[in-house]
């Protein structure tokens, strides 16, 4: 520990300004409120604030950020944007500093996010202990009230003088090259500092009634609790201020914000929040968390239970920016696991410490928001709302795809969509898409010839496991647009014929005019191979149908297979599952015999934006491909 | 070819126009992708051959009604401009009020010769296919949806409401500053630019599709307004939606 009086600290602050190699970011007042904010003078710096309006977490992932830059102009460029200079950031409180460290585990998970890290790993961070707690803080509660890692510089106040801990070798330099008068920190000086921490912990305000370790036990059970959510969120506005405040919460939104000339823009993320109505809407008019209590009862979920179970913490450092941000006073965690516990104590549950999660983070490379070029290279319409496309990335490079993926198909100026990779693997040099017009992007695409070009990242997802299936027999079940994922894996079942056992295909859709891959389907019918029933909900007298009439559940009798040796393969719109997956526990399959293809609004493909999320399942990365055994249990999946 | 655009006004200020009159720079860059053939803020002439009509003013009378009926006759699209056009507006004020009151007041005597009804945004006579809220209506807000029709993408209109843009502009809130806001039921769209001034918002641009209106009130009275003082804020903007929800 070292100790630094308080004029020589502000000149330390100060000589930091002067120099032209980084920003200068501390805590300043607003209002009767306090904010980080560009420093023009040490003068400025309220190091006795007592919680600032955002989290420094503005810093490494700003409300507004540009991904890429594009221009369409002269054939198509794209370039990341401009870095920004190295920060250090004066007064981060403990809270702050460990709701970075879990920033950081989110964002590196799976693939590394390099916006946020390069920011992060150029900046310094110079935390100040708490002298005044907030009055809806409980980060004493959740083990944040004071923090041995992750600053490079920690100050405690001493009265006229600060004791400075110091955290890494950056804070070393910093201090000595442009402190003066730093001199080591003698035992009265250790131990008012402790005695401070001490002081610190006793501090708040709000009261937990039982460890808040337990809430990942006591959320287990707490899902469906009778009237509980409805009656905690009556009053919730879905203003999303709760989670827009959060140092923790790390969802975002992507768009395309073209100029004018429309001809050169920026594809942006900025902050979004899963209170918000339209969080987990699709383009078909699906929302998979319609209801404010659904909503509510997520973020409740995400912050105690979800990443709980990913990264092993409790995603809340108890700032108490979400208390004091909800004009109804509905989004205190204390009150609201208080509520909780109090009605499950009643009920009679006991609680046991709760058991710690596998956390196994593996990192591979980085995400690339940036996408891949390619051209249309064919183009046959289907019905009056599917295209078929084919596609060919540019310069000759395979996509490399499993059956089962996805893709992230870019209109620049319009946007971004995820799309099924709808032929088999075993076609290399190019890939085909099936696509419904509903939305921006899709419609746009449909007015796209062949020669035009559009962007594509990925391939994304785990797709299905062709391998695991061989000498299995296969039950291909599609409903409607949900034959496009299916055809990529049944593909390269026929292409791979000898490598599996008996394959069925059962397809309904709602009228034969909207049945796809017509042709395809109708030469199934001379194999011997294959076994292939359709089944169309109605047909207009005018036409002729020879296939049955009904739902896709009408096709399951009609076929015999033995469920023990068959793999039933699923995908098909929402309400199809229950069904088929009812009609085939009735011919006795096991449920780790089915798998499914499930949709969720996507953005960013890649595990970080949330928008996808089925509880703690990220449909993006975790799917979208998935087995029923997994998943039954998984209260918002089916 | 360029799109024809052309503006229309009915029971407004016509401080939209003004707002499209103003865009300085941006003005020249917008009429390199448009042909403006109509427009009374700026230019004498006026043709009916137009691709996108912009509509500003409320509907407030029955004449007015026809005349929509042609726009949207003429146009292949047409965009409210402005809270009167989109949502009823402050226009809407006065239809909760005796109507006949009304005519005396504004019209004194010659009340009886002036066909008046309640106001209504021009949804309630026509479709319309893309919306420009606020009171007077934001330029950078205008020029996102002008982009977007220009480009053939429906407008991205936030559901969300204004204290989301509040929060991410890191405002002191209203409410902490012993001011009342709707802030929380009023769809976002501006920047929250109001509040970003040190102001409240007043719901210019209107409710959300689903707002919680009874928390809403409930957080105004809580933080000391009267209940009636609640009412008349929803009442200043949020008339005609009210009445229809
Ligand atoms: C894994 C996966 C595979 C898919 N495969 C296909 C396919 O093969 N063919 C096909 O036609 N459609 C497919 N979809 C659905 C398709 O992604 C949506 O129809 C599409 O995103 C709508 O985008 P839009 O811009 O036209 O609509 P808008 O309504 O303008 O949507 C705006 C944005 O919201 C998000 N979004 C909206 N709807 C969806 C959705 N259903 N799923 C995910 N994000 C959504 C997207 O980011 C979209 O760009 C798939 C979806 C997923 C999740
Ligand atoms: S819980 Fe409170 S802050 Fe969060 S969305 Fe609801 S009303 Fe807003
Ligand atoms: S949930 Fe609330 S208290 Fe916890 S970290 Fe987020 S804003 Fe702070
Ligand atoms: S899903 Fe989680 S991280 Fe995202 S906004 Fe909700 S609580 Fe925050
Ligand atoms: S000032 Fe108004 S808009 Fe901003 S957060 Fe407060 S209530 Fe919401
Ligand atoms: S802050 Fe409110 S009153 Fe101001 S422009 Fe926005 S919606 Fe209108
Ligand atoms: S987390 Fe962004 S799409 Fe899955």
């Amino acid at each position: 520990m070292k100790i630094i009086s308080k004029e020589d600290f502000q000149s330390f602050v100060n000589a930091l300004i002067q120099e032209d190699s980084w920003n200068v970011i501390g805590v300043k007042s607003r209002g009767n409120k306090f904010a980080f904010a560009p420093l023009d003078s040490a003068d400025e710096l309220h190091l006795d604030y007592d919680v600032t309006l955002l989290p420094p977490k503005k810093y490494f992932f700003p409300q507004r950020e540009t991904l890429f830059t594009y221009d369409i102009s002269n054939g198509f460029s794209a370039k990341n944007p401009e870095e920004t200079k190295p920060m250090i950031i004066i007064g981060v409180h403990p809270y702050d500093i460990i709701a970075l460290l879990h920033m950081d585990e989110i964002f590196r998970e799976t693939k590394s996010d390099s916006f946020y890290f390069k920011k992060r790993e150029s900046s310094i961070i110079i935390g100040v202990n708490i002298q005044k707690m907030s009055k809806y803080n409980f980060s004493s509660y959740m083990g944040c009230a004071t923090v041995d890692y992750g600053y490079d510089l920690m100050i405690t106040d001493l009265g006229n003088r600060y004791a400075i801990n110091v955290g890494s070798q950056k804070g070393e330099d910093l201090l000595s090259k442009y402190a003066k008068n730093v001199t080591l920190a003698l035992a009265r000086d250790v131990q008012t500092a402790g005695q401070k921490k001490r002081g610190i912990m006793n501090q708040s305000e709000q009261e937990f009634k039982f460890p808040p370790e337990l809430i990942p036990e006591l959320l287990k059970d707490s899902y469906v609790k009778s009237g509980f959510w409805e009656k905690h969120s009556e009053k919730c506005l879905a203003c999303g201020s709760c989670v827009l405040v959060c140092p923790t919460c790390y969802c975002f939104d992507v768009k395309d914000n073209p100029d004018l000339s429309l001809e050169h823009g920026e594809r942006i993320r900025t902050w979004d929040g899963c209170l918000l109505e339209d969080f987990a809407k699709i383009a078909s008019g699906e929302n998979f968390r319609a209801t404010r209590p659904t909503r509510y009862r997520h973020r409740y979920f995400k912050k105690g239970k979800y990443l709980f179970d990913r990264f092993g913490f409790v995603s809340c450092v108890g700032c108490g920016r979400c208390s004091s941000n909800c004009l109804p006073d509905i989004a205190n965690p204390v009150n609201l696991f208080n509520d909780m516990y109090q009605e499950s104590q009643n009920a009679g549950a006991q609680f046991a410490t709760s058991i710690q999660p596998d956390v196994n983070i593996k990192t591979e490379g980085n995400i690339d928001y940036v996408p891949k070029l390619a051209t249309i290279i064919k183009k046959v319409p289907m019905t009056a709302s599917e295209t078929l496309f084919e596609v060919k990335l540019e310069d000759g490079v395979e996509l490399g795809h499993k059956p089962g993926q996805f893709v992230e198909v870019s209109i620049f100026g319009i946007g971004e969509a995820p799309i099924s990779i709808s032929s088999s693997p075993t076609k290399k040099e190019t890939f085909e898409l099936c696509v419904r017009k509903l939305g921006n992007v899709t419609t746009k695409l449909h007015k796209l010839n062949v020669g035009d070009r559009i962007g594509i990242r990925g391939p994304f997802g785990n797709g299905f496991d062709a391998e695991s299936l061989k000498g299995k027999d296969l039950l291909f079940v599609a409903g409607g647009l949900g034959i496009a994922p299916l055809r990529s894996l049944f593909n390269y079942v026929l292409d791979n014929r000898k490598d599996y056992g008996k394959v069925f295909l059962l397809y309904g859709c709602k009228e034969p005019k909207e049945i796809l891959f017509g042709e395809e389907l109708l030469s199934l019918a001379s194999r011997e191979d294959v076994e292939f029933k359709s089944a169309v909900n109605w047909c207009p007298e005018n036409e002729t149908w020879t296939g049955s009439i009904g739902v896709i559940t009408t096709l399951i009798p009609q076929v015999s297979f033995d469920p023990e040796k068959t793999i039933a393969v699923l995908c098909g719109p929402p309400v199809m599952y229950k069904f088929v997956i009812a009609d085939l526990k009735g011919r006795n399959v096991p449920d780790d015999h089915i798998i499914m293809s499930l949709e969720r609004r996507m953005k960013c493909g890649v595990g970080k934006c949330g928008h996808c999320q089925i509880n703690h399942i990220y449909v993006c990365k975790d799917g979208p491909v998935f087995n029923y055994s997994k998943i039954k249990g998984v209260p918002e999946a089916l | 070819m360029k799109p024809k655009v052309a503006f229309f006004d009915f029971a407004g200020c016509e401080g939209d126009q003004l707002q499209v009159a103003n865009l300085e720079e941006n003005l020249l860059d917008l009429l390199g992708q448009v042909e403006v053939v109509s427009f009374r803020e700026v230019m004498k002439e006026h043709s009916d051959n137009y691709d996108i009509a912009f509509v500003e003013g409320s509907c407030t009378r029955l004449q007015d009604e026809d005349r929509l009926k042609q726009i949207r006759k003429n146009a292949k699209l047409v965009v409210a401009i402005g809270s009167c056009a989109a949502i009823g507006g402050i226009n809407s004020l006065k239809n909760y009020k005796d109507l006949d009151q009304v005519k005396k007041t504004v019209y004194g005597e010659h009340a009886a010769l002036f066909d008046s009804y309640s106001a209504r945004p021009i949804d309630a006579i026509i479709p319309v296919d893309a919306y420009v809220y606020g009171c007077p209506i934001d330029r950078e807000d205008f020029l996102q949806v002008v982009k977007s029709l220009l480009l053939g993408k429906k407008p991205e209109t936030p559901t969300y409401p204004v204290c989301v843009e509040c929060k991410k502009n890191e405002n002191v809130c209203a409410f902490e500053r012993g001011q009342f806001c709707v802030g929380p039921v009023t769809r976002a769209g501006c920047n929250s630019c109001c509040v970003n001034e040190g102001t409240i918002c007043w719901g210019c641009r209107g409710l959300i599709d689903n707002p919680n209106e009874n928390s809403q009130k409930e957080v105004l009275i809580k933080n000391g307004l009267t209940v009636d003082d609640a009412i008349g804020k929803f009442r200043l903007y949020f008339g005609w939606q009210e009445a229809k929800r």
